[in-house]
Formats: structure tokens, sequence, C-alpha cells
């Protein structure tokens, strides 16, 4: 029995020891960014990190996170979704009932950001995802957020640019049917475009599925069906397979684009091929200025590349998260009570100048913003060309 | 007409790539029947050897230290990494399969599926999430043959393809260790009493798979030069599903399943709704089998899972 | 040293003697201890909250919190399950003797409710055990029924997704149709009250669906012998990826979301030990004796009068019915599918759990299942370096145990729930 009780008496002293090593601090806001750094995207996962870091620095530099009257230090809690839906839904989770998250910022791409905006609406707690633009993340779900325009909007926007640009008549598409964005953007394009020019004159609706190399067949088929122009809403990694190999098998018309061409990766691996190209897209980089010149300096001085959309959007993410955790005034202590309060703060920040744009939530979460036409120049830079607002 | 001719070219250097990469799995399969999972990823290693040599040699010969036309770095890139990778390819076997030989098939199956995830997050790790753009050693000319468009390029990979596809057939069929290579994937237990060193043997199999694998990823990178860690994937499994196709033991087979593969994907989009591809293309290769199920030269046989 | 081994000896020897219902008991006196004193004595060891995953993933991020977190596991599980497993041994075996005498049936019921309530306690603590907890059953069940055609039958398939996504994708449809106003399958048909009884009927016809997709593989596969069911499955999964991203009624690769909110904890749970039951008692039957020896010997199986072609066709259909009711209650715990959920990477997955697990076996495949994806979770602070180390630590065990952690074992549960000690009280 005294072996016991000396032994009871040892695991008190050192559970007395325990408790004086760690005590969890009150005065910290933390922030779930749920990324893909692994998986299909580990790059879009990246540049989410890096510009999360980049904003947190900002943060810590400044000395903690101003609210109300008080100064919070900052904490972000990074978790990888591994570009999964199931293990997106595990993050935010895990994010929001074990590490308390006031906000979550993230997940990416639709096919996370969908289900893992049915956990964020479900705990009442506001996610703001950066980059995903299929409806569904946020339809009818008051704590959901996002920091870029919709693709019912770019479609009609790319459509129009080109027939009023250069009065074209026939378009070609050419598009991933296995992904989410590139497919539904091409059949908003496509809409539009028959809006525009009748039924019939889409001439060429081609697709091919992700991790495809080659793309001959499909652009056989778009140089012989009488196209004037090809529209590709594809990732920067296709953009460059496609239009080399369109070149290669005698295209010479025009190529147009959208904002996922916005990556300093597009030209980089396409090289001259995609001189002259135009998309549409939230910022363009070469002649940027102010704040989003800024960032990009910045940015490319630290990782040594020019950063792409998501990097930018994920930076306005979260200075949109910060707005709003400031504008409640003051944070209560009480988490259910805080992020309530961020997402009523949230759903009113009006004419929030970001660096991809100027964005007013009005009632939803998808924010009203305009859209850039960027020429790519002989020079390889993004050069401003147009800009169309809704 | 013009049409059918152009996707016959396009089938030619698509089918080219399936065919290299199945070559190598196939040789494993005949011998060892053993599904080489890591293989695709092998391929991907390969093209990134490449990458960096021709990196390298872009940069001593800009240097001035040893000035090459581009044509011989493009060689001299294709041979050192087809020499470099052939090590990667008998690491594998000496990390992955080689404890395993006596092993369920396939357990080795996972170690290299294994092997192969490593390969790709190593790659993640070491080099980050950027796509590498493969330096362009080739200038592309295009050719516009009656309305065909032909590229140098093109020429060059189905040129390159079949005749290392060639080489390895004669090394197969003329050499002492091809011979040892044919006996091995008739019978493996008694090969060994021939006097025929098994491991050394084994070692040159997957060191000549990976060399082949490396070669189409060089190709690759000239065709498609967009580089990244997770390429192989894909082209892996394919190219299983052509060596399997292609029949055991079979080097023909696996090049014709390899090009048949690439036509079948082509053809398929050229013929019909392009999104409906996979669909199609893969149930063709479905009904294939279910009228020719040993594959197309290889023999029927009753092997017994060693399991 | 001597001294520890022989203390680890004697501890061994006692605990043998612990029957499965002392152990059951022992776990949920712990989780009912947690459940009641988890916060404070989480809090008096520094730890901000109760660790979630036995506290791997706090170690992880805060490695300075470690001995803490080993602290807490100790003194939550390991202290009470210890102590009460090992004092009241001759009370459990007693109990479990008592109980040995009713029909099997009931002390199997007996001991289920007793392992669901000390799930339902440990899993209300916290929303993410729940989440992980639904998601290692489906695994448990996906894992079960791939090792049927993997292990089992010998063969080597690789359509499980495939199957997955049908079942799935049939599950939501008939929910989303039915409970869910939706603009793809106009209002709700039914009062959304009927759905937890409809559920099953829906998990059901998924299973169905994937039996049936499974037909399109078996057919062609099971004609010769040899390895043209490996990429005969193989195709068939890049055609069913294909097929539904190209099927606008379920949006294509846009994704279904919206099901209802049906496959609770309790749902999942009955689903896993249904499956686990049925294949189990499948397996043991004739038909997965007759498996075996068309594994082992297809041409001595003919000749011991065995129809190798409809066992293998039968067995595959099984299988391929079990992992459409994983896949349905996998859509609906995420309540929304998407068809590059099933692909490769999927693939490499659960191929992953049969082979660690064990082949030829269903404790394995419960042990590889469950601890591929406490392993996928624990490992999350690590980022990338996490598919360095799963993979890794999967080679080594095939290395050292080349056909998986537990394999060629029978799951006899006459032999699990028995007493491990006579009632008179003599060891």
């Amino acid at each position: 029995m005294r072996k016991e009780s000396r032994f009871v008496v040892c695991l008190l002293v050192v559970i007395m020891a325990f408790s004086l090593s760690g005590r969890a601090q009150a005065e910290t806001i933390k922030i779930g960014i749920n990324a893909p750094l692994t998986g299909d995207i580990p790059k879009v996962g990246e540049g989410t990190k890096f510009a999360a870091q980049m904003w947190l620095e900002d943060v810590k530099a400044a000395g903690g996170l101003a609210v109300g009257k008080k100064k919070y230090t900052v904490e972000l809690v990074l978790e990888d979704n591994e570009s999964k839906a199931e293990s997106a839904v595990k993050v935010a989770t895990k994010m929001i009932t074990e590490d308390d998250v006031l906000v979550m910022v993230g997940p990416q791409a639709s096919k996370q950001a969908i289900p893992a905006g049915g956990i964020a609406n479900n705990y009442k707690t506001v996610m703001v995802t950066p980059w995903s633009t299929n409806p569904d993340a946020t339809k009818g779900r008051p704590y959901v957020f996002r920091a870029c325009f919709l693709d019912p909007f770019q479609g009609p926007v790319v459509a129009n640019f080109i027939s009023t640009e250069f009065k074209f008549t026939k378009a070609a598409v050419l598009y991933d049917v296995a992904s989410d964005y590139p497919k539904g953007l091409a059949e908003f394009f496509k809409k539009a475009w028959e809006g525009l020019h009748g039924k019939g004159s889409v001439v060429a609706y081609e697709s091919f599925t992700t991790k495809d190399t080659d793309f001959s067949s499909q652009l056989t088929k778009i140089i012989n069906s009488g196209a004037q122009v090809l529209f590709t809403p594809q990732y920067y990694n296709e953009v460059a397979l496609i239009v080399q190999q369109a070149h290669q098998l005698g295209w010479k018309k025009p190529i147009v684009g959208s904002d996922s061409w916005g990556s300093a990766e597009t030209v980089k691996l396409c090289g001259k091929d995609c001189y002259g190209a135009f998309f549409s897209t939230h910022y363009a980089a070469a002649g940027a200025s102010g704040a989003t010149k800024a960032f990009i300096d910045r940015y490319k001085a630290k990782h040594g590349y020019v950063p792409d959309d998501v990097a930018a959007l994920t930076w306005d993410a979260m200075l949109l998260v910060q707005q709003a955790i400031q504008k409640t005034g003051g944070l209560t202590g009480d988490l259910k009570k805080d992020r309530e309060n961020v997402r009523t703060a949230m759903s009113g920040i009006k004419k929030f100048k970001g660096i991809t744009g100027e964005m007013t939530f009005s009632g939803g979460g998808d924010p009203i913003k305009c859209a850039v036409i960027v020429k790519i120049s002989d020079a390889g830079e993004f050069t401003f060309y147009k800009s169309v607002c809704p | 007409m013009v049409i059918f001719l152009q996707n016959l070219v396009n089938a030619l250097q698509w089918g080219s790539f399936y065919a290299l990469i199945a070559l190598g799995y196939s040789m494993v399969y005949s011998i060892l029947m053993l599904f080489n999972f890591a293989h695709g990823d092998i391929f991907m290693v390969g093209a990134y050897i490449g990458f960096g040599v021709s990196i390298g040699l872009l940069a001593l010969s800009s240097s001035g230290a040893l000035a090459m036309p581009n044509w011989l770095i493009l060689a001299l890139t294709i041979l050192f990494s087809m020499f470099l990778t052939s090590f990667v390819g008998m690491i594998v076997e000496r990390v992955g399969y080689r404890p395993l030989r006596n092993a369920p098939r396939a357990s080795a199956a996972i170690t290299g599926l294994m092997i192969g995830i490593i390969l790709e997050t190593g790659n993640l790790i070491l080099l980050g999430a950027r796509r590498v753009s493969f330096p362009s050693l080739v200038e592309t000319t295009v050719y516009n043959v009656g309305g065909v468009f032909v590229t140098n390029k093109k020429i060059m990979i189905v040129l390159v393809s079949l005749l290392l596809t060639l080489a390895l057939h004669l090394f197969v069929r003329r050499t002492k260790w091809g011979m040892a290579m044919r006996a091995m994937a008739f019978d493996f237990a008694v090969v060994p009493l021939m006097g025929v060193p098994v491991n050394t043997m084994i070692a040159l199999t997957f060191a000549i798979g990976s060399a082949l694998a490396a070669a189409a990823g060089i190709l690759f990178g000239v065709a498609y030069p967009v580089l990244d860690p997770y390429m192989g994937i894909l082209f892996g499994w394919k190219a299983f599903v052509a060596a399997i196709l292609g029949g055991r033991g079979s080097i023909l087979g696996a090049t014709l399943a390899g090009f048949l593969l690439g036509f079948t994907e082509i053809f398929v989009a050229m013929i019909f709704p392009s999104t409906l591809r996979d669909l199609i293309a893969y149930s063709i290769i479905l009904l294939i089998l279910t009228f020719r199920p040993h594959g197309f030269f290889g023999e029927p046989y009753s092997a017994r899972l060693r399991l | 040293m001597p001294v520890m081994g022989r203390t680890i000896r004697n501890l061994r020897a006692s605990y043998s003697q612990v029957p499965l219902l002392g152990w059951l008991c022992g776990a949920l006196i712990a989780v009912t201890l947690e459940r009641f004193a988890g916060t404070p004595i989480a809090l008096a060891l520094g730890l901000p909250k109760i660790p979630a995953l036995f506290g791997l993933d706090i170690m992880l991020k805060k490695p300075i919190l470690v001995p803490n977190a080993i602290l807490y596991v100790f003194l939550v599980y390991g202290l009470p399950m210890g102590a009460t497993t090992r004092s009241s041994i001759s009370l459990t075996n007693r109990l479990a003797g008592r109980l040995f005498r009713f029909p099997i049936a009931i002390t199997v019921a007996v001991h289920l409710a007793l392992l669901y309530t000390t799930l339902h306690l440990w899993a209300g603590i916290s929303d993410y055990r729940a989440l992980v907890l639904k998601l290692t059953l489906i695994a448990v069940m996906l894992t079960l029924s791939l090792n049927v055609i993997n292990g089992y039958m010998g063969e080597f398939s690789c359509s499980h997704p495939g199957f997955m996504a049908l079942g799935a994708y049939c599950a939501s449809v008939f929910t989303v149709g039915l409970f869910v106003d939706d603009r793809l399958f106009g209002a709700v048909f039914l009062p959304p009250g009927l759905g937890p009884f409809l559920f099953p009927v829906a998990l059901i016809l998924g299973g169905f669906l994937a039996s049936f997709g499974a037909l399109f593989v078996a057919i062609p596969s099971f004609r010769t012998r040899g390895d043209y069911l490996a990429i005969i499955s193989l195709a068939f999964l890049f055609i069913v990826k294909s097929l539904i991203e190209n099927l606008e009624f379920v949006r294509g690769p846009r994704g279904l979301s919206g099901q209802p909110d049906l496959a609770d904890l309790p749902t999942v749970f009955l689903w896993t030990v249904l499956c686990v039951w049925s294949i189990n008692n499948f397996v043991r039957s004739t038909i997965g004796k007759a498996l075996n020896a068309v594994r082992d010997n297809e041409m001595a199986a003919g000749a011991m009068t065995v129809d190798t072609r409809r066992t293998k066709i039968v067995a595959f259909l099984f299988a391929a019915f079990w992992a459409g009711v994983a896949g349905g209650l996998f859509a609906h715990v995420l309540r929304y599918v998407n068809p590059s959920t099933f692909g490769i990477q999927n693939l490499a997955e659960v191929l992953a759990m049969v082979y660690f697990g064990g082949l030829n076996s269903v404790y394995g495949s419960i042990v590889g299942a469950v601890s591929i994806s406490l392993l996928g979770e624990a490992l999350r602070p690590l980022e990338i370096f996490k598919w360095i180390i799963i993979p890794l630590l999967l080679i080594l065990v095939m290395i050292f145990r080349p056909t998986g952690l537990i394999a060629f074992k029978d799951l006899d549960v006459t032999s699990l729930l028995r007493p491990k000690r006579k009632p008179g009280g003599e060891v």
C-alpha cells in the first residue's frame, strides 16, 4: 500500500510541475489556413502558405493585431488538406473544433471549398476561400465568403471582349472536362458567346482530362473547324502545352485565356509562344502600382518569383479577415460571439481596396469586383489592357 | 483525309511515349511477374535528371569552356540521363524488390507504389512545388506537308523511340544476356541452376528498363516542356495497361500495345466528342481483352500467383 | 534488464487473462473518466484542451508538450484501463462466462453495445474525433471488401474507388432526389423525417449498382487466369470516372453536394458491424473456403468440383457491394461527392491499408485501416514529410512481414469473446 501511495504522490508532484510549465495564452487570435501543400496542386498550397506568412510578418512587425483597444498576437494554424475533399473536411473540423480558430482561410480549389464550406457554416465560423469560383461554395451559406469573382461573371466578360475587340463570330473552346473550374468557365463562355452570335457559333467545343499533356487530336479538330479564336480557361502548366502545340499544328489566330493564366509561370513555361495572348484576370502584375506592386516586389524578393493569383488573392483574403476582425470593435473572448461578430463585420465590408481590385460585399458571400483584361507583351510581361466592371 | 493523317502523326508521337515506358514495364513483368508500380516515377526522375544534365551541359557550353551544338547536347543528355537513371532503377530494385523476391508479388507491387510516392514527395521537397520548364534544345521547325503539320521534334521522337525499341529487341534476341533474360522469363526456377547470376540479371533488367524510361522522359521534356513531380503517375498506370495488354515476355507486344493505347486515345478524341475520350478508349481496351484475353502476343499461360 | 524482462512477462501473463469484456469495460471507464475529468486533467497538465487523438498531433506540433501529452494519455487511458482490467479479472471473467451461456447473438450484442458506448463517449468529446472515427470505420469497410478480392481470392483488383464512386453517386442521387429541394432534382418528394428509414435503401441500392458495375469487370476477367483483372479493373476505374464526369444530371466534375445529414455515428457503426459480420461469415463459409482453394490452386480446386468461375464472380460482386455501401456512407459523411475523389490516389490508399494490415484476414483489415487512417491524421503536422514517413513505414512492414501485420488469421467470434479464465478462479 505504501508503495502505491508514494507513486501517487510522485504523480501529483509531476502534474504540478507540468501545470506550471505551460498555460494557454488567452490573448491570441488564431486563423486557420487550409491549404493543399501536397497532392495535385502543391504550387497553389505554396502560394497560399507564403502569402499568409507574409501577412503574419506584417502583423508581428506591428506588434500584434489591434482590435478595439487591445493588441492581440496572431497565430496561424496551417494545415495540409492534401488536395482531397475528405481531408479538407477533416482539417476544417479540426481547426474549428480543436484549434479554436476565429476565421478560416481556404481551402482554395472548389472541390475542397464546397464540402469544407458546409462544415464552416455548420459551426458558424467565417470561412474565406480566396480562389474557389464555383457558385456552390458560398450559396446559401452566410458564413462562407470568397475573394474572387465567379465564373458566371468572367465568362461573358471574355466573350464580350473578343466580340468587340476582334469582331470575331466563330470561337473554339478547349478545356479540361475533369476539372471543375475550366469546365464551368467553358460552359459560361459558350452560353455568353452563343447569346451574342447565335447558336452554333462555338464551332469547336473540345476537352481533355486532367494531367493530359497531348492535345494534338483536339487541336487538329479545332484548327479544321474554322474557328477564329481559341478560348482555353486552363491552368498555366497546361496553357504552355496547349499554346505551343497549337502553334506547332499551324494555328496562327489569337488565343484567349482566363484568370487561371495569371501566374508568372505561364510565361516561364510557355516562352515566346504565349506572347500576344490575352486573358481576363484579377490583376496585372506588370505595370502594377501602389500596394499591388509593393506586394509583388516583396514576394518576389522573398521567394524568387512573381506571385500568382492564388498568392495575391490569399493576401487579399487575409487583409479582408483582418479588416473584419478590426471592425468588430473588440473581441469578447467568447469564441461563439466573436465568430458571429466577425461574420457581421465581414458581410458589411464595402469598397475594400485589395491588391486584386476593389471588393464590396452586398449581402451574400460573393464580392462585387472588376475584371481586368491583360495582354502578354512581347517582353513576356502581363500588361493592363482593359478593365471590365459588372 | 488530311485530318486523319494529321492525327496519325499525332498518335505516332503520343504512342512512342507509351511504348517506351511500357517496354521497361514489360521487361520486369516478364521476368519477375511483378507490377513495377514505381516505373512511372522512374520516368519522372529520368525527365528531371535529363533536365539537370541538359541545364548543366548548356551552362558548360555557353560559358565557352566546351562549346557544343544543341543536337550534341541533346544526344549527350539522353545518354548521360539513361546512364544515371539506370542506377535509380537498380537502387529501387535493391531496396524495394529484392528483399521481397519470395514474398507474394502483390506485396512487392505495394513497395513499388510506396517507393513511387517517396520519389514524388522527395522531388517536391527538393525542388519545391514549382513546375520546371525543360530547356528547348531543338528549335521547333514546322513542316507543312500538304496540310499536315509535322515538326522536326515529332520526327525525332518517333525515330529515337523506334531505334531504342529495335536496339532492345536485338539485345534480347542476339546477346547472351538477352538469352538469359528470356530464359528467366520462361522458367525462373531452373535458370539459376544453369549458372546464370540471377541477381545481376534482374538488376540489369531494371537498369535497362529505367534507362528506357529516362529516354522517354527526356523526349517527353522535348515535346511537352513542362515537368512536375506527379507527371509519372498516370503514365505509369497506362504503361502498366500497355505492358500487360502486350502480353507477357513480348517486346514487340509491349511496343505495339503502347502505340495502340496512344492511337486509341487520339483517334477516339478525333471521332467522338472528346469529353467521352477516356470512357470510350478504355471501353475499347476492355472489349479487346474480352475477345483476346491473353493480350496480343503473350501465350496463354497458367501462371499461378505466388501468394 | 532481466528484472524488467521478468516484469513485462509477468504483466503479460496477468493481462492475458483479461477477457474482451474486461478490456471493453476498462475502456468504457477510461472514456467516462475523460468525459468528466478530461478537461481539468488536461488543463492541469498544461495542455490547452483534451488531446484529440491520444496527444499525437500535439506532440508533433509543440514538442515541448510531449511529456505532458504522454502523461495525459497514461493518466486518462493507461492507468484506469490497466488498473480496472487487472483488478476485475475474476469479475469480468465470471461475467463473460455467464454471458457465454446465453445464445451467442446476445453475447455479441452486449459486447457491441459496450464497444459502441465507448466509441460514442470518446467521439462525443469533439466533433473532429467523431469525423475521424466515421471515416475510419468507412475505411475499415473498404479495406475489408478489397481484402476479399486481393487477399482471399488472390487477384489484384484496382477498381475499388470505381465501385465506391458508383455507390456514392447512387446513394446520393437517391437521397438528394427524395429529401432535398434541389434545382437538379426538383422539390422534396418525401418528408425529411423518412430519411433515416430510407437511408439503408439508398445504401443498398448503391451497393447493388456497384455490384452491377463489377459484373462488367468480372465477366471478361475471370474467363482466364492471369493478371487481366488488374488492367481490366484499372480500365473500369478510368471508365467510371469519365462516365461520372460526363453525367450532367449529377453535375459532372462540379460534384454533387447537399446530401442530407443521415450518416451519423450509430448508422456508420451499425453498417460497419454488418459489413464485418457478413464478410467474416462469407469468408468462413463454404464459398469462402472454395475461394481460398481457387487462389492456392485453381486447377486442383476445379478438380474438387469447385465451380471456379462462379466462385470468383460471386466473391467479386460481394466485395463490390460492400465497397458501394461504403461509398454511399462516405458521400453522406462528407455531404459532397466529386469524381476526382475516386481516382488513383484513393486506390493507392486502400491498397496500402489492405497490404499493411494483412492479407486474408479480417483482423488485418481492421488493423490496417485503423492504423493508416489514424497515422494519416496524427502525422498531419509534418505536412509534406508525412508522405515520406508513411510509405517508408509500409515498405518496412512489407520487407519484414511480406503478407502484412496480421495475415491469414480467422476471426472467430466465439474464441474472441470466451472468458480467459475458468470461472472457478484457478488459472
